[in-house]
């Protein structure tokens, strides 16, 4: 076994691997990480997508041994203790979770888009969320979920059990 | 009335924050100490007589403790026809059959393994449509099929053909109907062969533990068909198959009949004392799972000049695949709904269930219903034309409504909806503004479509359900329905609370589903979650309440009869001051002294569907459906002339569902049915070569919706007539909306360009060779 030294979720670790390891592979078989689903194996779903320095990638597709000094963040490094990230809020909110299977990858998705393009354009939310497949929503509130994220610009400060408000939000984004 | 909870968009699912924080454990999260892993060798031919399987060399292999076969073992297993076997044994009958299997202590290792299993085949000739292999020189799928045990009279193989079940309807005098017609029309129709293609592929866990009981874990939404399922294929008490259902990414209806739960348990057999995992490829749920769908009709229909429908005629042919025990059920469904909204005094309908050389065919959301009503409600656009009346004009004329009977010759209530109102909104939503003139890029055409649904399950299916009172008078339910998603837990909760006049916040859903802990229920489909399973909790609470109001009357020295109980004291109605609380009483009540007088308050109901009856042998009618919900779809879009691809701008959906009890749950059933049903319209189809293989099982090739696809937007209207015997008036949605989309939109599609396509999915490629460069297309 061979092992290199990469940031993931904010911790430096050391990590035991064999050479023909995917990310994907490493996350839920070495580490224990299961946030990160399985859906096809070739990057066609998205259920599988992580951030790599900044950048949302299909972690099946990344053979683990380039890694070697990565920042990886996971669906498990966005939650602070008890508090959701403010994407997952809205994820939330805008009741954007059907069998939840897809969606650690989308929230990923959107957080890679949000750190660098926080005003990104309904076409480019289209856009990168295109790369994802969900089979329960229809995408209609997913793609609330993310233009919910947009719209409450102080949304990771407001009291996250006001749910009901949080809900009135997106009942009205949805009516728009 | 004035409920609480029912009819509020309480969003906060009691599972939403382990499912957003990726927490949430699913089938491929599980590992369990002393774990193995197998893996499948599957066929290099769809139809084949093996000669030999030679697995010495695998054996030699690294980490593997044993390969398996088929070799030696007898027994069959089904639910209505026992044709499967867990491992095929002298022959493969599809491309995706369990050939062999390697046990091994990493997946990698047994993948590599599987490459060194030598096969000898003899070929056989292959055959993938019904349409084929019902011809009577057909080459035999099981030569002796007509000696599986089958539950007679509806499952009865035809010997020596490839028919596995053959079903008829007749309701009145068919013959006579189409003399009294003006018009009769008649087409045919393919609805193919899909994928429910779940994000999370099919997995099980079993373990073969030292005293012969099983324990298995499994994506599945039948923990307790899969417990049965498996005692029976060991011959052993059901309550020694003990079957955990951890969380579901997603059913669609593949999930819910037993597919990986025999074959992991055979494959653990082999190997006592260790829990062996199977998680198959995204390949292998294609072939080796179930597929949905695959119909061919043949219909016919009569009708006088003012629109008036004399008599029907159908034939189906299911292309059942390899085995029938499932996908026969799907043809009997389709069989019965093949009169969709429509009363026909007279009808003939005949369905066939063939054996093909294909994955077999298994639950696919709505199952039978979108098939059948794919062909009716094309056939009803045509018979407009040909009667110059406007499509909704037509469908008014012959709408069920109350007192009016369907097919089967039930009659409807008042409850099973109204169809008047719904057309009426999707009426509005769709074409209420003039339809745009083709332009310089595009055709524009609106079209429309009733839909039916029955919750077509055995008549003893039932849910059941367990409420346990704490001392602090907080409550525990305990059911068996799976969340795939849905919103199942969060409706438990609201229908617990409102039942029980509690805060939704001292109601806790178990959402471990466990044979071992938690009450029987058949399995969680046909949309009957609500309409069941909320009885069950309004049942349950109900004792609950009597038992407290016992206790009370211990207490307070009064008549039980005189007691109320308001969530959280019982008190005498007309000296409200004499109460005790409930916290007190629902462990019995302990007086000063230390004795305990009165019952601990936990209770256990269930709920099925009431007089649900097994059709008449000779005219194939009866009480088959009891609780039917009916809506509307139509649609507004545009074709683009440069690329044949199709936009929905606005896709509108009304269903009578009765009281909705979550509005947000209820909308996204909707919204995400209406999608996955666009699919299947415009993209999705499984593809086989020649020889049985399929060539795009997987999701580069088998296209599934993206956000790209889903409508401008959706138009979402709920009628709530109030169903009698429904919780607080509640049904189902789960499956209803896949019903109508496909029709509504090839309607929409003939109103654009004036082309009539009979078969889906309708791609770009296809519509282009229409419109092609002729301007005299439309």
């Amino acid at each position: 076994m061979k092992n290199i030294t990469l940031m993931l979720n904010g911790k430096k670790e050391t990590i035991y691997f064999e050479e023909g390891d995917t990310l994907l592979y490493v996350l839920r078989d070495r580490i224990g990480l299961m946030g990160t689903k399985f859906g096809c194996g070739y990057g066609a779903c998205g259920a599988c997508t992580v951030v790599i320095n900044g950048e949302a990638v299909r972690s099946c597709k990344v053979l683990f041994k380039t890694l070697e000094g990565a920042d990886i963040l996971t669906i498990e490094g966005l939650t602070e203790g008890k508090k959701l990230h403010p994407i997952q809020q809205a994820f939330v909110d805008a009741n954007a979770v059907q069998c939840g299977f897809c969606t650690p990858g989308i929230v990923m998705e959107l957080y890679a888009l949000f750190s660098k393009e926080p005003d990104a354009s309904d076409d480019r939310i289209k856009e990168v969320l295109s790369k994802h497949l969900c089979r329960c929503t229809g995408y209609e509130s997913i793609f609330t979920a993310a233009k919910l994220v947009q719209k409450t610009e102080s949304y990771s400060k407001q009291d996250k059990k006001d749910f009901e408000r949080a809900a009135k939000l997106a009942r009205e984004y949805i009516k728009e | 009335m004035g409920f609480k909870h029912i009819g509020k968009d309480v969003q906060y699912r009691p599972d939403v924050l382990e499912r957003v924080t990726g927490e949430a454990i699913f089938i491929d999260d599980i590992k369990l100490p002393g774990m193995l892993y197998a893996q499948i060798l599957r066929p290099k031919y769809a139809h084949a007589k093996i000669l030999s399987i030679d697995t010495v060399e695998a054996e030699k292999m690294p980490g593997v403790y044993k390969v398996i076969t088929g070799k030696g073992w007898e027994k069959h297993y089904g639910d209505c026809i026992k044709d499967m076997m867990p491992m095929v044994v002298d022959k493969v009958r599809h491309i995706g059959d369990a050939l062999a299997a390697v046990v091994a202590d990493t997946e990698k290792h047994a993948r590599d393994a599987l490459k060194k299993i030598r096969v000898e085949y003899e070929p056989f000739p292959v055959c993938t449509d019904a349409m084929e292999a019902i011809k009577e020189n057909a080459y035999l799928i099981h030569e002796n099929s007509d000696e599986y045990f089958h539950v007679s009279p509806l499952y009865e193989p035809i010997p020596k053909t490839n028919i596995a079940v053959h079903y008829r309807i007749k309701k009145g005098d068919a013959v006579k109907g189409f003399k009294e017609a003006d018009v009769v029309v008649e087409r045919e129709f393919n609805f193919p062969l899909m994928s429910s293609a779940a994000i999370e592929v099919h997995g099980a866990i079993a373990l073969f533990r030292m005293d012969d009981t099983i324990e298995i874990w499994t994506s599945n939404v039948g923990a307790f068909a899969v417990r049965e399922e498996v005692a029976n294929l060991f011959d052993l008490p059901i309550s020694d198959v003990r079957v955990h259902m951890p969380y579901i990414g997603g059913c669609f209806g593949y999930k819910s009949d037993p597919s990986l739960g025999p074959l992991i348990a055979y494959i653990a057999s082999f190997v006592p004392g260790h829990p062996i995992k199977l998680r198959v490829s995204r390949q292998e749920d294609f072939t080796s799972t179930f597929l949905g769908r695959g119909i061919r009709t043949k219909m016919k229909i009569g009708a006088k000049k003012d629109g008036t429908f004399t008599a029907m005629e159908a034939k189906l042919y299911l292309s059942t695949g390899a085995y029938a025990d499932t996908g026969s059920n799907v043809l009997i469904v389709a069989t019965q709904s093949a009169g969709g909204v429509y009363e026909f005094s007279n009808a003939d309908v005949t369905g066939y269930s063939v054996y093909t050389n294909t994955p077999p065919v298994g639950a696919l959301r709505a199952y039978g219903h979108p098939e059948i009503q794919f062909a009716l409600e094309r056939l009803v656009d045509i018979v407009a034309r040909e009667l110059d009346m406007s499509p909704t004009d037509v469908r008014k004329k012959n709408f069920l409504s109350v007192g009016k009977s369907n097919v089967v010759g039930e009659t409807m209530k008042k409850s099973d909806g109204d169809l008047y109102k719904c057309i009426d909104n999707v009426e509005r939503a769709i074409f209420s503004k003039e339809r745009p003139e083709e332009d310089e890029n595009y055709y524009y055409g609106r079209g429309i479509a009733g839909l039916i649904k029955s919750p077509k399950a055995p008549t003893f299916a039932a849910k059941g359900c367990h409420i346990k009172f704490n001392v602090d008078g907080s409550v525990s339910v305990n059911m068996s329905g799976a969340d795939v998603g849905q919103g199942l837990f969060v409706l438990v909760r609201q229908i617990t609370a409102e039942a029980l006049k509690m805060p939704l916040e001292k109601v806790r859903v178990y959402n471990e589903i466990d044979t071992q802990f938690s009450p029987w229920e058949w399995q969680t489909v046909g949309s009957m979650f609500t309409f069941q399973g909320g009885n069950a909790i309004i049942k349950a609470a109900n004792k609950a309440i009597e038992m407290l109001k016992k206790n009370a009357a211990l207490v307070l020295h009064r008549d039980v009869n005189v007691l109320e109980y308001d969530g959280n004291y019982v008190y005498d109605r007309s000296y409200p001051d004499v109460k005790v609380l409930v916290s007190r009483i629902c462990r019995g009540y302990i007086m000063k002294d230390g004795t305990t007088i009165g019952d601990v308050v936990q209770v256990s109901s269930d709920f099925r569907l009431p007089g649900a009856q097994n059709p008449d042998p000779e005219t194939g009618m009866g009480r088959t459906g009891v609780s039917y919900t009916m809506g509307v779809q139509g649609c507004e879009l545009r074709i683009e002339k440069k690329t044949g691809k199709v936009i929905i701008d606005n896709f509108a959906t009304s269903i009578d569902i009765g009281r909705v009890i979550n509005p947000s749950n209820a909308r996204g059933q909707v919204v995400g049915g209406v999608v996955m049903s666009i699919g299947e319209t415009l993209m999705e189809e499984i593809k086989f070569d020649k020889n049985g293989k399929l060539i795009n099982a997987n999701l580069l090739q088998y296209k599934l919706p993206t956000i790209y696809d889903m409508p401008g937007k959706q138009t979402i209207e709920f009628v709530e007539t109030h169903d009698e015997i429904g919780p607080f008036g509640a049904r189902g949605i789960g499956e209803h909306p896949m019903v109508g989309v496909a029709p509504a939109i090839l309607n929409a599609i003939y109103d654009a360009i004036g082309y009539d396509f009979y078969e889906i999915p309708v791609t770009p490629d296809k519509i282009k060779a229409v419109i092609g460069g002729d301007t005299e297309a439309r």
